[in-house]
């Protein structure tokens, strides 16, 4: 399979008061057609913030450099006008919280009718028809009725279905995913991610996917990239990163999270904060936190190597990593 | 159906009240012959100065014109001023303040600078100035008023649109790929433009007064025209001797004030409940 979206050095940074901030360094990836790719990091890691540059959704204080290459042509080099096309048309994103991303006074009807607005010539008896038809697609009942009403008259659940609908009218071939299942309870979130497993089947479309919940990833992606100040350090399926991390990060995620079915056994934890973005360590920016650093980790950041096929990684010890075995076998 | 029958049940009496004198004051506005028992302009020299009757209920001023009469009739003109001399400042203060507060940066700081020189001089003294240079009349007050009008509700949109913009919403509309404008008018305006739609109910109330006052001092409304701060002017000599010239008037004036006046408290609970 080819891949849709080529991402080469993406480098983002926010010039404060204080001195520049690099929230998103040097990071690589690929996704591939009907592809769903995991994000994965704590807070501050900088997983959003790679998802908003992709398609430049950023504020005026933020400059960008590298390569965002979508369908043969660079993101970062596109006019206001020709990103506003791809945003929304091929690119869509969904958002963490469905209650503050709807707007409050439009009736969801309308919401969807400014997509389709914006992106197609359908005639109004056409954009009617399409919002009834993404109604159903996203298993909204009641259509007809459902496009009156306000976001309020919706549940947290419908909302973020709504939502959906939105991002989907124009059929784009990319939805990019900001944690969203995050802010909904454990039942409706497994509705949620089943919806948007089925829609990538029936739509053909690619995912990227930004949550910090491991078994959200596992139940869902294809592959994953895992995030940690503002770097990818370790990319790989979802099958060979959970069996064999060679991160020390990864397998510190990996041990954090508890499981049914086996003895009880204390959660491992990583000792420490992430670093701020103004203060990220010299070196490998996990080393003061990790359990293998060593002297080379205090000095030199590390690049990322293909070290299996279609495994990533980017530390200096990750042969001692492997061989220390996945906390989740 | 339960929230449909909630808010009809909890109209907040303000707006009850408040909304029943606007009705009645844009009956006698529209259709003011229909209620006028007498011509307001006609003049009566067998009846001079005659207190409230049943013949004439307010009573007759200098010339026997019945006071009633031009009373009603003075609604057409003043009614007129409410929504004239607020609804052009309300147009241009709502764009430009959505403009502001969107952009943001330099366009703020200019704006906040002519928002500065404009409120440093009260604002009567500020429109008393522009008419007497443009010349007394109700077309020159109303451009006096939009040129220093506009200002406040800007300010007032600037600052909902500032908040409402860093709101995922807008975030949301930026990532579908809508243009600046339709983001602005579409999707934020709707949701900041409240306050700014309270405030100009009350801002008729205080244009009524306005327009009295300027009609008072001879820069509004000229004479003979029925207008409530003309009639005052008029009936201030005979202040002593035959009031009902002057207090009748002055009576509509405190009426019209506190329809809006209410209907904006109304109007305010309302629109809040209903977020």
């Amino acid at each position: 399979m080819r891949a849709v979206l080529d991402v080469r050095n993406l480098t983002t940074r926010f010039s404060t008061p204080t001195g520049a901030l690099v929230a998103v360094n040097d990071v690589s990836f690929s996704l591939r057609e009907r592809e769903i790719l995991g994000l994965v990091g704590e807070s501050g890691s900088g997983k959003s913030v790679t998802l908003r540059s992709l398609i430049r959704l950023l504020p005026s204080i933020a400059s960008q450099s590298g390569e965002v290459i979508w369908q043969g042509h660079d993101i970062l080099k596109m006019s206001p006008k020709e990103v506003r096309a791809v945003r929304g048309g091929q690119i869509s994103m969904i958002f963490q919280e469905p209650t503050t991303a709807l707007n409050p006074v439009l009736p969801i009807g309308l919401q969807i009718d400014e997509n389709l607005r914006a992106h197609t010539t359908l005639s109004h008896r056409e954009r009617l028809n399409r919002a009834r038809e993404l109604m159903d697609l996203v298993g909204i009942p009641e259509a007809a009725r459902r496009l009156a009403e306000y976001p309020h008259q919706f549940s947290g659940g419908m909302k973020q279905r709504a939502m959906i609908a939105i991002a989907l009218a124009s059929n784009p071939r990319l939805l990019l995913a900001d944690e969203p299942t995050t802010a909904l309870d454990v039942t409706i979130q497994d509705q949620i991610l089943k919806l948007i497993l089925d829609l990538r089947d029936e739509l053909a479309m690619s995912v990227i996917f930004v949550t910090h919940d491991l078994g959200v990833v596992a139940a869902t992606c294809d592959r994953m990239a895992v995030m940690y100040a503002g770097r990818i350090v370790e990319t790989g399926t979802i099958a060979d990163v959970f069996a064999r991390p060679m991160h020390a990060y990864t397998r510190g995620l990996l041990g954090s999270v508890p499981r049914v079915g086996t003895e009880r056994s204390p959660l491992m934890s990583i000792e420490g904060t992430p670093p701020g973005l103004s203060s990220i360590p010299r070196g490998c920016a996990f080393h003061p936190r990790c359990d293998f650093a060593t002297n080379v980790c205090r000095v030199s950041q590390p690049v990322t190597e293909t070290v299996e096929p279609e495994h990533d990684v980017a530390c200096h010890n990750s042969l001692a990593v492997l061989e220390a075995g996945s906390p989740v076998q | 159906m339960s929230i449909a029958l909630y808010r009809t049940a909890s109209l907040p009496r303000p707006l009850i009240f408040g909304g029943a004198i606007l009705a009645a004051s844009l009956l006698l506005a529209i259709f003011p012959s229909v209620f006028a028992p007498y011509d307001p302009n006609a003049f009566d020299y067998a009846a001079l100065l005659q207190g409230p009757s049943t013949a004439h209920l307010m009573g007759t001023d200098n010339f026997g014109r019945d006071v009633l009469s031009r009373v009603i009739h003075a609604y057409t003109i003043d009614m007129q001023i409410a929504v004239f001399a607020t609804v052009f400042p309300f147009l241009i203060g709502t764009v430009i303040g959505a403009l502001v507060g969107y952009v943001g940066g330099i366009s703020e700081t200019i704006f906040g600078r002519i928002v500065d020189a404009v409120i440093t001089f009260p604002f009567l003294v500020l429109v008393i100035a522009i008419v007497s240079i443009l010349g007394p009349g109700l077309l020159n007050m109303y451009i006096a008023v939009g040129v220093v009008g506009w200002v406040f509700y800007a300010r007032i949109i600037a600052a909902e649109v500032k908040v409402q913009k860093r709101l995922d919403y807008a975030d949301a509309g930026r990532a579908m790929g809508y243009t600046h404008m339709r983001i602005i008018f579409r999707h934020l305006l709707p949701n900041a433009i409240t306050p700014a739609v309270v405030y100009w109910m009350t801002d008729m109330a205080l244009a009524i007064l306005l327009g009295s006052s300027l009609g008072y001092l001879g820069l509004g409304a000229q004479p003979p025209a029925a207008e409530w701060g003309v009639q005052i002017a008029d009936g201030k000599n005979f202040m002593a001797t035959a009031w009902w010239i002057s207090v009748f008037p002055g009576l509509a004036i405190v009426l019209t004030g506190l329809g809006f006046s209410l209907t904006g408290d109304g109007l305010a609970e309302v629109l809040r409940t209903k977020k």
